[in-house]
């Protein structure tokens, strides 16, 4: 009796052990990946608006995705092109009028964050690679509260980058060479990314 | 291939007299001192646990981020993409033509403007940037040492110079060179209101001689512009062109421009072996002898006279050690020679004692051959000696050709007897107001408390300091000026060239510029720009012909667009003036007649000579708070953070002088104690300690560092009595040499840091190197004749769309480190200070190797950069357990720092010893509290560039960020990359383009030219790393028919 009782502690206890080394282990695994964080803006702006009902093209507001690393949150006389003519106004709006009357800067939530020791340009791939912002950040001209849509490990990049995501836009880059089997389109040097 | 016998290199005295405890030091890879807080294996266990527990306790989410655009964003700004603005540097006053890059609008590092025809950056340069974001600046006016509004200190200021000038006292403004026209135009404005006012000129490492010289022998009262591009012959007396002298950068890129090897195809496979690059197939039939009957290489011919080893007699093809006084003596006896060639009444000067007079005749004869087509330059502050050199110049017709009197140099307009007088004024109390900008005479005058007393006695003295230094903080008000980078100006360095100036950021603190306080006290609205262009309206645009305007007839317009195209490019090169030979005006013997004179008087020559010189990095020490230039290897003995008093091997043995011994340097009066450096080169009777040093109140990271040697300059007053008076002699001199020293032993030591002696060359052929002929000869020479069959163990890397490599050209490399401080700006590398250096545990990417090889006394040097050399069979990548160096498919050797785990296998097995290992957190870390330790320091990092965290192993990437950079704009624009369109952070910096870097599969390259080259080497390619850098041997010309004497 008394050794039955004992195998199942015994038995209930390394299970129990199991069971939390396993959720440890998932969850450190998962320390620093922030999928699915969509925090509270001080401005409840909608990208479902912008984006999704009034079509304003990503490129519009996020110009820097062409030209630089960072796509960039639009400066605030980026907004008063259009809503200092337009004529409706929410709290939303009034509040970030007010902050512009005041000359004092919007502080949002940067909600994607990269470690510092990974390099990404967004230009690179929206301009070279001809990649549409969805396929990253998802259907954000559905979204109310901005998410981040992807984990953004390293694996998710490198799927990307070994079914040779980007389409061939490169190739006038390369026309000087002859075809060569061993390039990737996209790349998948460490030396890439990390510097 | 050639049999002479083998050169050995040695790195330092201890190494080539095979110095037990040197031996001992360098055995391993790293230097292990005892550590007495060594942590057992218990301890360490405990700890980790510890670790791990808070660890596991503080896995929260990071902490949120904060991301605040722009309310309205500037046009031509998008965040995260780098602006350039051309702009003139004010670093030193040779005026260079930079770029200033500019991200979110903060300068973090200055590029040479390749445009302008006076584009440069030496290492000082390229570390102001980092000055900008200097904790040790003023935030805004002080008066009587307090925080003051701009307007309190203004009606102050006004109030006691209207008094003043009332009262009938002087005014004085005492300022540097300053190069910049409408800033002298604006001075003489300021002055003209002020009845008894004056402007004094002084700089603290004089040459106000040359100047001299010109009037005495020509007539003009100029400064020479030296053009060494033009000289296939150099003779300089101690002058450190390439290093500290006038305007050492561009006198580097003429230098080099002289001395370009042509390109020679390899024969074959006679020389080295293949090296993988795809070099099989190349030159069939070319031979090496074929290339030989073809036309002589012109290369210039440097012959350097000087006292202590420079940077620029390591790359003299001929140096010849001679103490600092004789120097003069030389000059004397070069002239006499050459006057007697020319049928001229000789001087009957004798040749100076550690001379032989051979080889003082086979310089003359040389001389004497290349007339027209030779430059003899002197570095010495002395008349007579500036006075043979210009008579030299002139006997030869170099006048008009190697240096131009018509186009004249702008630099070193300081006059010390000026400097002099003033000072007297000042302690007679004559002096109602001293207004003191650019210059810092309590810390640089050699007799800076008389300085001091003076200045106690002026009623109001102004400082437009940056900074509290050691004369600012003696003023009653301080008006700090801009960072340069902050500024409007211009610069005229020589008379046909115009630098402009702009605005590279928003002064960060409520900084005034100096024109604009001038305009205030005068009770002008401040506007600097607008006196500026309009400057340029009135002056600079004349010297536009009118058939160049942009809108015929239109001048206005014509001017918009001038000013426009000066802004954009940084200059405006105006149509220089016809140079024309110069005859000697009579007269000009006499100085040299009078000095001959004295010196058949006898001289007391008793004792040791002293020769305070310049290093080619600290300079006259205006920028010691300035931590990448205190880390700064000199470029000759690669100590950093400390001056010494540098001895011949000789001397030490002489007076039985160890390494870091502590001595007393005295010539009776003053004294100076100094940790020995026993330097090969040096003359035997010399002692020489560089100046810039021993700043009291320079900052954090400059204060203490070093000794002051400025005490030691003697100022000699001219001498009036001579029939030559006061109009010929001028009203006195600094002379940076002297007599009558001697050496005191403390018996105490002083711990010296430098970085090339961390390792041993164990007999490794490292560098190669031939004379002009031998390379004329044969392309491949200098090779060590020993063809090596390597055998490989690994797979080969296969190649895709680029293969980058670098070569860099031994003979063009100066020495002169601006590639390290670039390196060091681009790739966020940390200071780490004295005691790690010791450690061997310095950080710098890019070390410039220096190997002497030949006698002690005079040994011949070769500088090497060495980096990492990107092996395509790299060792470090073998040992790494974690995969944290691998290699990319471009032919990178990659570090991966978020990989790394730091078990430093990999620098273990680097033959080249290129990696360094991050012992510690060097930012934000109170014990490095250099500029990563601060919000404003951190400015100026690269945030194209991870900074390093502990633990981690880092080394040179070839600059990975720019390379991808370059690769996203040739696919942005749709086009294949062009050679070219990459640069690394050194091959950019470097004065003389001694670096290659490209594509080796694109077989048009540069670089991939110069791996076909004779002269192309890998380093210890006998052990079969490949390396994806190489190296082109180094030439020299030891001229046609001449003994070579080393």
């Amino acid at each position: 009796m008394n050794r039955k009782l004992m195998a199942l502690a015994c038995t209930m206890l390394v299970l129990g052990g199991l069971a939390a080394g396993g959720y440890v282990t998932w969850e450190i695994w998962a320390v620093g990946i922030n999928q699915g964080y969509a925090p509270e803006q001080p401005i409840d702006f909608s990208h479902k608006l912008h984006a999704g009902e009034n079509e304003v093209p990503c490129l519009y507001c996020h110009s820097g995705a062409e030209r630089s690393r960072h796509a960039g949150i639009p400066a605030v006389n980026v907004c008063m092109n259009c809503h200092s003519v337009l004529e409706r106004e929410t709290r939303g709006i009034q509040n970030f009028k007010e902050a512009v009357a005041q000359g004092r800067p919007i502080e949002w939530v940067k909600i994607h964050n990269l470690p510092d020791f990974v390099y990404f340009n967004h230009s690179q791939h929206v301009r070279a690679g001809g990649v549409a912002c969805q396929e990253c950040h998802g259907p954000v001209e559905e979204l109310d509260l901005m998410r981040q849509e992807a984990p953004l490990t390293m694996g998710w990049c490198l799927d990307c980058h070994r079914s040779g995501g980007m389409s061939d836009l490169a190739s006038d880059y390369n026309a000087h060479r002859e075809k060569n089997e061993n390039v990737a389109v996209s790349g998948l040097d460490c030396g890439n990314c990390h510097y | 291939m050639s049999t002479r016998e083998e050169r050995v290199y040695w790195q330092c005295l201890e190494e080539r007299r095979a110095d037990p405890s040197y031996l001992a030091d360098t055995s391993g890879e790293l230097y292990e001192p005892p550590d007495p807080d060594r942590v057992t294996r218990r301890g360490f266990l405990g700890r980790v646990g510890f670790g791990l527990a808070v660890a596991a306790s503080g896995c929260t989410r990071a902490p949120v981020e904060r991301a605040i655009p722009f309310l309205s964003q500037p046009e031509e700004m998008t965040p995260g993409v780098s602006a350039f603005y051309a702009t003139t540097c004010d670093a030193c006053p040779a005026s260079c033509g930079i770029l200033a890059k500019v991200r979110d609008g903060r300068p973090i590092k200055i590029d040479v403007n390749a445009e302008s025809p006076l584009g440069g950056a030496c290492a000082m340069g390229q570390a102001s940037v980092l000055s900008i974001y200097d904790e040790g600046r003023l935030k805004g006016p002080l008066w009587q040492g307090q925080e003051t509004a701009w307007d309190d200190v203004d009606r102050a200021i006004r109030q006691r110079l209207e008094a003043g000038a009332k009262a009938g006292g002087k005014l004085a403004l005492l300022t540097g060179t300053i190069t910049s026209p409408s800033t002298r135009e604006l001075i003489g404005r300021f002055l003209d209101r002020f009845p008894e006012s004056r402007h004094v000129v002084y700089d603290p490492i004089s040459l106000s001689t040359l100047r001299r010289a010109s009037a005495i022998c020509f007539g003009r009262d100029v400064l020479p512009r030296f053009r060494f591009d033009r000289a296939e012959l150099i003779v300089s007396l101690d002058a450190d062109f390439l290093g500290s002298w006038i305007s050492p950068s561009e006198f580097a890129k003429a230098y080099a421009a002289g001395r370009r090897i042509p390109s020679r195809p390899a024969a074959g496979h006679g020389h080295g072996h293949d090296d993988g690059h795809g070099q099989e197939d190349e030159h069939v039939g070319a031979n090496g002898h074929a290339v030989a009957e073809s036309e002589p290489v012109a290369m210039s011919r440097h012959i350097q006279f000087e006292s202590c080893l420079s940077m620029t007699g390591t790359n003299a093809d001929t140096r010849i050690p001679v103490s600092p006084s004789e120097i003069s003596a030389t000059a004397f006896a070069l002239l006499d020679d050459l006057l007697e060639r020319s049928g001229q009444e000789r001087l009957g000067a004798g040749i100076p004692a550690s001379l032989e007079r051979s080889r003082l005749e086979e310089t003359a004869e040389e001389l004497w051959r290349k007339r027209g087509r030779s430059l003899v330059v002197c570095g010495d502050n002395d008349l007579a000696a500036q006075a043979a050199v210009a008579a030299i110049n002139s006997l030869l017709g170099n006048v008009g050709r190697t240096l131009d009197l018509e186009n004249p140099s702008n630099l070193m307009q300081g006059d010390e007897g000026e400097m002099a007088v003033l000072i007297e004024e000042m302690m007679r109390g004559e002096v109602g107001a001293l207004l003191i900008h650019g210059v810092n005479p309590a810390y640089d005058w050699p007799r800076a408390e008389d300085f001091v007393e003076g200045m106690g006695n002026v009623a109001l003295t102004v400082s437009f300091a940056d900074r509290l230094d050691e004369t600012a903080s003696l003023a009653h008000a301080v008006c700090p000026d801009h960072h340069f980078l902050e500024s409007w100006g211009d610069a005229q360095p020589s008379d046909d060239f115009y630098g402009l100036r702009q605005p590279a950021l928003r002064p960060l603190f409520a900084t005034r510029s100096f024109q604009e306080s001038l305009q205030i006290w005068q009770g002008q609205a401040p506007d600097h720009l607008g006196y500026l262009q309009d400057y340029w309206r009135r002056h600079v645009f004349k010297r536009l012909p009118s058939e160049r305007w942009a809108q015929a007839g239109d001048e206005e317009r014509s001017f918009r667009s001038f000013w426009d195209r000066a802004l954009h490019d940084g200059f405006f090169q105006a149509p220089p003036r016809p140079s024309s030979e110069q005859a000697l005006v009579s007269g000009w013997r006499l100085p040299i007649e009078a000095r001959i004179r004295d010196a058949g008087q006898g001289r007391p020559g008793a004792g040791l000579e002293l020769r305070l010189y310049e290093k080619s990095g600290m300079r006259d020490g205006r920028h010691a708070n300035n931590p990448w230039l205190q880390e700064l290897p000199d470029p000759v003995t690669k100590v950093v953070w400390d001056n010494y008093a540098a001895v011949a091997p000789a001397l030490a043995a002489d007076l039985d002088l160890r390494q870091e011994d502590v001595v007393r340097l005295t010539d009776g009066q003053r004294a100076l104690e100094l940790p020995v450096y026993i330097q090969p080169g040096q003359a035997p009777s010399c002692v020489s300690v560089a100046l810039g040093y021993g700043r009291r109140k320079a900052g954090k990271a400059g204060n203490g560092v070093g000794a002051n040697a400025f005490p030691l300059a003697d100022f000699r007053k001219g001498t009036e009595s001579s029939e030559e008076g006061t109009e010929v002699s001028g009203k006195g001199t600094v002379l940076f040499r002297s007599a009558g020293w001697r050496l005191e032993k403390t018996g105490r030591r002083y711990p010296l840091a430098a970085t090339q002696t961390h390792h041993r060359l164990d007999g490794r052929p490292i560098v190669r190197e031939a004379t002009l002929s031998e390379f004329e000869d044969d392309p491949g020479a200098g090779a060590h004749g020993v063809t090596h069959e390597l055998h490989n163990l690994w797979a080969e890397h296969e190649k895709g769309r680029h293969s980058w490599g670098m070569a860099i050209d031994l003979t063009a490399c100066l020495g002169c480190s601006s590639c390290l401080i670039a390196c060091q700006a681009e790739n966020n590398v940390p200071v780490v200070g004295k005691e790690e250096v010791r450690l061997k545990r310095e950080m710098h990417w890019i070390r410039i190797d220096r190997y002497f090889s030949g006698p002690e006394e005079n040994p011949q040097t070769v500088h090497q950069p060495m980096m990492c050399q990107h092996c395509d069979l790299a060792p470090c990548e073998t040992v790494c357990p974690v995969l944290a160096t691998v290699h990319s498919s471009d032919g990178l050797n990659q570090q991966v720092y978020n990989r790394c785990i730091g078990t430093r296998y990999c620098a273990n097995n680097c033959p080249y010893k290129v990696r360094r290992f991050n012992w510690f957190q060097y930012s934000r870390n109170d014990r490095f509290d250099y500029y990563m330790n601060d919000d404003l320091g951190t400015m100026v990092l690269n945030p194209d560039v991870v900074v390093r965290s502990r633990g981690v192993m880092e080394k040179c990437s070839m600059c990975v960020q720019r390379i991808q950079e370059g690769k996203l704009t040739a696919k942005v624009q749709k086009r294949p990359l062009r050679d070219g369109d990459i640069q690394t952070a050194c091959q950019q910096a470097c004065p003389s383009g001694a670096i290659a870097f490209g594509d080796l599969l694109n077989r048009e390259s540069h670089v991939a030219r110069q791996n076909r080259d004779a002269r192309f080497f890998h380093v210890l390619e006998e052990i079969g790393t490949r390396p994806g850098v190489g190296y082109l041997t180094k030439i020299r010309n030891k001229g046609k028919g001449i003994e070579s004497h080393g």
